[in-house]
């Protein structure tokens, strides 16, 4: 009965977020960590043992598909490094907050929770390199986690599978190869009478492409007694000869005769986004994304959309992070909307050096 | 200095000890061993030993205090594996009493029913306290492993436990 009402008193300081159990933990790590060092000494050779014989076939086609991987990707890079410093430019000369302007932290991976429930893994930095509670972790591919915990010289991430994650996210419609949908102003344009009809076609500046616009006749005219207008339809579909909209084709590299696929979005199109709330779902299964509601705005949703962090005033993560790619619709009937399943960017399984993001949104500094 | 003799002979200063060590091996050697990606749970195993080797009682109180060591590096609500790691020392206790002289093998099952039940009742222990998304199917193989785990090695655990926390009669001599 004591050990009951003991466990209970512990659990009550502990959800009352009072700074004492912290420095408990803090003091027994300083105390334990030694000890640990010790038997990580001792229990390497068996690790490295163990890792050999389970993992060594896995590790094998890994490494091969990984190099195949890169491959493929060194193309896609150098045009991408290229579009988001376009990207950066254009947000800071509109004095809009970009990832560029963040300060961050990079640190190594040091431990693992040894729990089956919590997924968890231990930070080689921590206060003293400026971390606190909340703040988001990446790595090269995208979003990693946020800092539960922080020491001195360590911190511990809460990984976004795990099921107490929560972010919010923004994620958009889906493409349709060869035809997009573009929006016109409503009545502001105002065209020539004559307007484009069916087989004109329109070469944009690029000479070298000869794209080929053709607008269908979806152009409607409203004439007046003292003006004649000729107002565009609000969706056109246009269809460029030559050209996959979404998918650009870049040069062979050099050497290697590969041509990659990217995704560029059409110029002057921007898709429609909606937000919802992503959550961890637990070991092995993927994080979901909630409270998304379909409309005729948002349009269709399917798999292989990007998913970034919304980045609202109260998020701890900035705008515009990569999370991950949409791996399932599932939908549901009634006002519940679709849920969908999140493939994250980065694999979390094999965890070295991540980058802590120095953000804390405007409600979360001291003031 | 009787005293301090007798504070160093105190079976629960051992166990604090043999908790010490194996929770650093918990940390490192057995959080990389992960058959069917499931971490093997040592301190459980030393908890539920501890219960088989010196009774319910005494095996509720070294669970708890495992249990509380594991709590210091564990993220979750702190004192809940303390909780759970005394009851699972409690149950060994009282399920091997069930048996008037229990062989070794009663010892080895004894281990893993309880370390089965600790790892059942951990997840909805801390849907209690507020930490949803545990409770899934995927805990029944986490539940089995483990006890398949712990009653395999249930029996040097008992000998370490048994060194730990019952006094041999030589030391009860010098005691006096």
């Amino acid at each position: 009965m004591v050990l009951l009402l003991t466990s209970v008193l512990l659990l009550t300081l502990d959800r009352s977020d009072s700074g004492l159990v912290g420095g408990v933990k803090d003091a027994f790590g300083v105390v334990f960590r030694p000890v640990e060092s010790f038997a990580n000494v001792i229990s390497r050779p068996l690790s490295n043992v163990w890792r050999g014989v389970v993992d060594y076939s896995d590790m094998r086609k890994e490494n091969l598909a990984l190099k195949d991987l890169l491959v493929k990707q060194e193309g896609a890079a150098i045009a991408a490094t290229a579009s988001v410093r376009e990207a950066q430019e254009l947000l800071a000369l509109n004095g809009l907050p970009t990832l560029a302007g963040i300060d961050s932290v990079t640190a190594q991976v040091v431990g693992q929770s040894p729990s089956n429930f919590t997924q968890t893994f231990e930070l080689n930095r921590g206060k003293s390199s400026g971390i606190r509670v909340g703040m988001t972790v990446t790595n090269g591919a995208g979003l990693v986690g946020k800092i539960t915990g922080v020491t001195l010289e360590r911190s511990v991430v809460m990984l976004a599978t795990d099921p107490q994650y929560a972010m919010s996210v923004k994620v958009g419609a889906c493409t349709r190869p060869n035809t997009t949908t573009t929006a016109a102003p409503s009545s502001s344009t105002t065209l020539a009478p004559s307007g484009p009809s069916t087989g004109d076609t329109m070469a944009p500046g690029d000479g070298s492409t000869t794209p080929v616009l053709t607008v269908p006749p979806t152009t409607t005219s409203t004439t007046s007694t003292t003006t004649t207008t000729t107002v565009l339809q609000r969706a056109t579909t246009t269809t460029i000869k030559g050209f996959t909209p979404f998918a650009t084709t870049l040069p062979p590299v050099p050497g290697g005769g590969f041509a990659s696929q990217i995704t560029v979005p059409e110029t002057g199109v921007l898709l429609p986004r909606e937000t919802g709330a992503m959550e961890g779902q637990g070991i092995d299964r993927l994080p979901v994304i909630r409270f998304i509601q379909t409309s005729a705005r948002l349009g269709e949703l399917c798999a292989g959309v990007p998913v970034v962090t919304a980045g609202c005033s109260q998020s701890l993560a900035p705008a515009d992070l990569v999370v991950g790619t949409v791996a399932r619709v599932i939908t549901r009937s009634g006002t519940s909307g679709p849920l969908l399943e999140v493939e994250l960017a980065a694999n979390l399984q094999s965890l070295n050096f991540v980058r802590v993001l120095l953000y804390q949104p405007a409600t979360e500094i001291p003031q | 200095m009787k005293r301090f003799f007798a504070i160093i002979e105190s079976p629960y200063l051992r166990a604090l000890l043999i908790g010490f060590i194996v929770l650093s091996f918990q940390t490192t050697l057995f959080n990389t061993l992960r058959p069917f990606s499931v971490v093997m749970q040592v301190m459980l195993l030393c908890s539920a030993a501890s219960g088989v080797a010196a009774g319910s009682e005494s095996g509720a109180i070294a669970g708890f205090m495992f249990g509380f060591m594991y709590d210091m590096v564990l993220t979750s609500p702190f004192g809940l594996s303390a909780l759970v790691f005394g009851f699972a020392g409690y149950m060994a206790g009282g399920v091997n009493t069930f048996a008037y002289s229990p062989r070794w093998w009663f010892k080895m099952l004894s281990v893993g029913i309880s370390s089965f039940a600790a790892v059942l009742i951990y997840p909805a222990a801390s849907l209690v306290v507020g930490v949803d998304g545990l409770l899934q199917t995927r805990v029944i193989g986490v539940a089995l492993t483990v006890g398949l785990f712990n009653a395999a090695f249930a029996l040097p655990a008992f000998f370490m436990m048994r060194w730990a926390l019952v006094k041999s009669k030589k030391q009860l001599l010098w005691a006096e």
